[in-house]
């Protein structure tokens, strides 16, 4: 929690001016009350006659409410400017950090609670925070202030009332305890019902194909009433402070008349007058309790988001330098390469040693959990080998820092990762200060034109988030012309024309061989048809190197090759 | 966005009132209680003020505080039952109003999307429904029983105020009176300002979230392509959005207490003003302006309450628009119709036209004739329309024109739960839901035995690793697992179908993530599951697909060609090409 606070340090003078006006209206709401004694005093008990002095007080109320309000509403301006550039601050540090973390904490951490990290707990914290903003500085202001002024005016009558506000806090502290566990509770079950529910939109197909909507509906209606149960008993065990709290400070108000009545026959030098202001006093103080309990309620729940966020933004990560001098020339050396996932038992990678000429075209092929994509995520520094080394131009990667790497290494991933955002966008990632004519022309060759020209908008067209309304094939193609449009001395296309028709490919890959012409290019694929026409193919299986060289030489002399062609082909027409 | 004005008696409003409509006796019933409370806050300080006045007026006389104790005793009673009555009321709001808006409408929401047409989910983000979900329904349930109880008790409490007010004195009344209508129209226009905000505010929250999500999903491109900065720079300008309406709702919300404070203290000193006149005329008796004093500061506290209630309603408003428009999306209708069993399998489309959009025809005037236990292989470039096909016999997505039979019935009458659960389909996107191995393999089959589930991953060639696996069958799997690859995904979902037995296939690119000499051992098994069977089989890899007994030729969503494979090449057209094409990369 109190990491967090460094995110309202930017604001300390916003903060001094906010509590300032704070400050300035509560000793206006502080004053009313006696103004409004003495009309009653001067006006109605008074003396009549004392017309002129009804007006002249009653200006000066009207000064001090005028006074009031603007103080409040200046206020008011400054504690929602904090809230609010103090939630967009502390998201853009989530945001930052996210971004800057190894792939290994994403993935300890999960997409899911990344997400609900960045939304929704967020969000908790700001509607916190803003609560915080307005009571924090008035709610200490006015208990002290009433209790200041009822002890001036009678210090016994004033402690009739101060008995009950550790009975108060007391209750507070214990129904807090038992709020926090019930608010875990519903806060997990949310998580489940989030997670749920996007499972089930992601397989919507499969679960209609099977019939199991009422399934997936009973799962979520599980879930819901979980957390409703729990959030409705934290609600209404909340709703216990209010009532009881107002039961005690009435009681103190009893109590002051009864012994106040007694201190007034005894002649303690007091006025009924006295007893009355007492009596307002107590309210002030009374409401006051009342904010500050929800505030203390409210702790355990922003603990809960704070410690949630501020496990993303305190992790260590180091923002990786781009070395923008250093230029690969294309060449590639593993030596003795070995990579194990953290807690496998197997090796992904085991000792692979390969040499990848500069500006030769080559393929690695190997069939599910060869380690073709562990491969890639060596490649582009994703990952870091647990043994050998990873060499570019004969210099130990290791020495470069990844985004140093990746600026020399373009790839078009596996998984097609598109953003909301125009299809030229899309690919202009790949090299942000590409020219229209250069994205149009990563496009063509990507054969996206003729997607394009059915759309009105051609390269204008608009993508949902994750590009969602578009097929497979298409995000594919936007993903490789991204890769295209970035100019570097290295290309991976890893499996990227899988969900293309071979046509397509055929298209694809003689456009593409024409423009990246002396760059290096690795191609991953399964299929065999797709590497066969490489300077060399490198066999994968099973995390191994098993074969290395030419179409023809592999046939010769690496079974597993051999195998693979014929399944493909279905033994061998060519 | 909308652009139209934001009124504070809309729609919206009428539509909540609808809705609570089951739980108006439990409503009706918090409307006494709260008539408790107002009486219990009405009474108190009149025998409060009363019991001080008699401190005023204490002549010296010994025994004051006793003569005080029958009094302080009622009051402690009324005390005591305001307390219990506030908690009471409270229980019965969070438990039937709190539960009614909060659980039921998940509870719909949930339900809805067991019918909604699967286009709707096709375009719109899940982080879009699932921020409905959570927190629109969330806000609407933080803040509507409050609201509730705040409009009851701040207007039945005015009501009782202003009739004390009149029968103490009507001008004094009158005065105070004329001020009300300005403290509540201001605090409804500040409320109606607000609720603009407030809508920017959900829809801005959607789309933060939609991109949150987009960009931890796409985390591998962004680092890729050293994206972090720009991404930065993204989520920063939607975060500056969202910061700016926040702002601006929250100032507006929260500045309507205070001006409602400063119209009540205009108000304290108009009585003043015009009770000490009529004091002084001699028109009025000094006690009469103190009571109505004393009414008039009661005011403030109800006064401030509604106008707060104001504002938190149009929050409620904003959330409620975007749970009320997903609840009204258009559902598929139900139909009941079924084909008749034991069924053959002879699949007939006549004439069928489909689009996804408008402007784009995507299928046009397609007729296809399967036989019962014929293997069909739709083969065709990148967008001809292949998975189309299968969108239309799932029917996932309904014809615009013609029709598709089955065994001679239409199936646009019959139940899509009938025409599905004739249909095994294995997906390129394979789909696990969070639970065990053999759950997500029994998922077409919930009563199938764990040797069944054991058979069928055999055959699908997954049993031996899921022996691996920790906890072997039992082990807990995910869509998001890294203990299993892509192409174990995908063998657990042919499992799956294999495990489900249906007398009709669907084979899209089911083995597009399998590696090639798995997939030759799997073609055993395959082959057991397509004997017999009427499948449609749709793959890139032509080879996969030669023994098919018709091969459709799909180009731009018309059939180009059709045959077998032997005949096809012989034809030597678009099926020769595509063939050739594959061994000239």
């Amino acid at each position: 929690m109190k990491k967090l606070l460094r995110f309202l340090l930017p604001y300390k003078k916003q903060i001094a001016l906010a509590t300032l006006f704070m400050l300035i209206s509560v000793v206006c709401n502080l004053t009313l009350p006696t103004i409004m004694s003495r009309i009653l005093d001067q006006g109605v008990y008074g003396s009549a006659g004392s017309y002129a002095q009804i007006v002249r007080s009653c200006l000066w109320m009207l000064a001090l409410a005028g006074l009031s309000l603007g103080a409040v509403l200046a206020g008011y301006y400054f504690a929602t400017r904090i809230t609010a550039f103090f939630t967009r601050d502390l998201r853009n540090a989530m945001f930052q950090k996210i971004n800057e973390m190894s792939f290994e904490q994403v993935g300890k951490l999960g997409t899911a609670a990344l997400v609900t990290r960045m939304t929704h707990d967020a969000g908790t914290l700001a509607w916190a925070a803003g609560l915080l903003c307005g009571s924090i500085v008035i709610i200490p202001l006015m208990f002290l202030g009433g209790t200041l002024l009822c002890m001036q005016k009678d210090f016994y009558l004033s402690l009739i009332m101060l008995a009950t506000v550790p009975l108060v806090l007391g209750l507070v502290l214990i129904l807090s305890k038992k709020l926090a566990s019930l608010w875990e509770i519903s806060d997990k079950y949310f998580d489940v019902q989030n997670g749920l529910m996007r499972e089930r939109i992601r397989g919507i197909r499969v679960i209609r194909a099977f019939s199991r909507e009422p399934r997936e509906h009973e799962r979520i209606y599980a879930a819901i009433t979980e957390m409703t149960g729990h959030m409705i008993r934290a609600n209404v065990t909340m709703e216990l402070i209010a009532p009881i709290a107002t039961v005690l400070m009435n009681l103190a108000v009893l109590g002051i008349v009864r012994f106040g009545a007694v201190r007034l026959e005894r002649g303690a030098g007091l006025s009924a007058g006295d007893i009355f202001a007492v009596i307002q006093y107590v309210s002030i103080v009374l409401s006051s309790l009342i904010s500050a309990m929800w505030a203390i309620i409210m702790l355990p729940h922003a603990r809960v988001a704070a410690r949630r966020i501020s496990e993303i933004t305190e992790t260590e990560t180091t923002p990786e330098a781009c070395d923008e001098s250093v230029q690969f020339s294309g060449e590639i050396t593993l030596e003795h390469v070995s990579f194990r996932y953290e807690g496998a038992d197997a090796a992904a990678l085991e000792d692979i040693s390969l040499h990848i000429p500069a500006g030769s075209r080559v393929a690695v092929i190997g069939g599910t959990g060869s380690g073709k994509s562990t491969l890639v995520s060596l490649l582009l520094a994703f990952r870091r080998p647990t043994e050998g080394t990873v060499r570019f131009d004969g210099v130990d990667a290791a020495e470069y820092s990844g985004s140093t790497i990746r600026r020399n290494v373009s790839c078009a991933l596996q998984r097609p990762m598109l953003y909301a955002g125009t299809i030229a966008d899309n690919i202009r990632m790949g090299d942000l200060s590409a020219s229209d004519a250069q994205v149009a022309e990563a496009a063509e060759i990507a054969q996206l034109s003729g997607l394009i020209s059915r759309r009105e908008k051609g390269l204008g067209h608009v993508l949902t988030p994750s590009g969602g309304n578009i097929s497979g094939g298409q995000k594919q193609r936007v993903s490789i012309a991204r890769a295209i449009v970035k100019q570097a001395p290295i290309y991976i296309f890893d499996d990227s024309f899988s969900a293309l028709d071979f046509l397509t490919e055929k298209a694809l890959r003689t456009a593409l061989n024409e423009r990246i012409r002396g760059r290096t290019q690795l191609i991953i694929s399964q299929r065999v048809t797709t590497a066969m026409r490489s300077d060399r193919i490198f066999v994968l299986d099973q995390g191994r190197l098993v074969g290395a060289g030419t179409h023809r030489e592999l046939l010769e002399s690496c079974p597993i090759y051999r195998e693979i062609y014929a399944s493909q082909t279905g033994g061998g027409a060519a | 966005m909308t652009k139209k004005k934001e009124r504070l008696f809309d729609r919206t409003l009428l539509r909540l009132v609808q809705e609570a409509r089951p739980i108006r006796w439990w409503l009706a019933l918090s409307v006494l209680l709260c008539g408790v409370i107002i009486a219990c806050a009405v009474a108190g300080p009149e025998l409060l003020g009363g019991l001080v006045d008699r401190l005023y007026a204490w002549d010296g006389q010994p025994g004051l505080g006793k003569s005080l104790e029958p009094g302080l005793l009622v009051l402690l009673g009324i005390y005591v039952a305001q307390g219990l009555v506030t908690y009471g009321n409270q229980y019965l709001l969070n438990n039937v109003v709190s539960r009614f808006f909060t659980w039921r409408l998940r509870i719909r929401i949930s339900d809805k999307l067991q019918r909604v047409p699967i286009s709707y989910l096709d375009k719109t983000p899940a982080g879009e429904i699932i921020d409905r979900l959570s927190e629109d329904v969330g806000t609407m349930g933080m803040t509507i029983h409050g609201i509730i109880e705040i409009l009851f008790t701040g207007f039945l409490q005015i009501a009782i105020i202003t009739l004390f007010m009149f029968l103490s004195d009507w001008r004094l009344a009158l005065a105070v009176v004329a001020f009300m209508p300005l403290s509540l129209l201001l605090s409804a226009r500040l409320a109606t300002k607000s609720e603009k905000y407030w809508n920017d505010m959900f829809n801005i929250g959607g789309d933060l979230y939609a991109m949150a999500e987009e960009n931890v999903t796409n985390f591998s491109a962004m680092k890729a392509f050293n994206l972090e900065a720009h991404i930065n720079e993204r989520m920063a300008q939607i975060n500056q959005k969202h910061n700016d309406v926040r702002q601006k709702g929250d100032f507006l919300g929260s500045i309507v207490q205070p001006v409602i404070t400063f119209t009540n203290a205009l108000c304290y000193i108009v009585i003043a003003l015009l009770g000490g006149w009529l004091v002084l005329q001699k028109l009025l008796p000094v006690g009469t302006v103190v009571t109505v004093i004393l009414f008039a500061r009661q005011f403030s506290t109800p006064l401030e309450r509604i106008a707060g209630g104001l504002s938190q309603l149009q929050q409620a408003k904003a959330a409620a628009r975007r749970v009320f428009d997903l609840l009204d999306l258009d559902e598929e209708a139900p139909l009941s119709g079924s084909v008749p069993r034991p069924v053959t399998g002879e699949i007939r489309f006549e004439d069928v036209n489909f689009r996804y959009v408008k402007e784009n025809p995507l299928i046009q005037n397609l007729s296809i004739h399967v036989k019962p236990g014929q293997n069909v292989a739709i083969v065709g470039p990148t967008g001809a329309g292949k998975t189309t096909i299968v969108n239309l016999l799932m029917r996932f997505y309904d014809v615009d024109s013609g029709r598709i039979t089955i065994d001679g019935q239409d199936v646009s009458v019959c139940s899509r739960d009938d025409t599905r659960s004739l249909f095994g389909m294995v997906l390129q996107d394979t789909w696990l839901f969070e639970g065990s191995v053999a759950e997500n393999v029994a998922y077409g089959k919930p009563d199938a035995t764990r040797e069944q589930i054991q058979a069928a991953c055999r055959h699908a060639y997954c049993d031996r690793f899921i022996r691996t696996l920790p906890q072997g069958y039992d082990t807990k799997i995910s869509e998001d697992s890294t203990n299993i690859s892509s192409g174990q995904k995908q063998l657990l979902t042919i499992a799956r179908a294999l495990l489900a037995d249906r007398r009709l296939l669907i084979l899209d690119e089911a083995t597009s993530n399998v590696d090639t000499r798995t997939e030759i051992l799997i073609q055993k098994a395959m082959d057991r599951l397509m004997k017999d069977r009427t499948c449609f089989i749709i793959a890139h890899r032509l080879s996969t697909i030669v023994d098919a007994d018709l091969i459709l030729v799909l180009r731009d969503g018309r059939i180009v060609e059709q045959g077998t494979h032997k005949a096809l090449l012989a034809q030597k057209g678009f099926y020769y090409e595509l063939y050739q094409s594959q061994y000239a990369i």
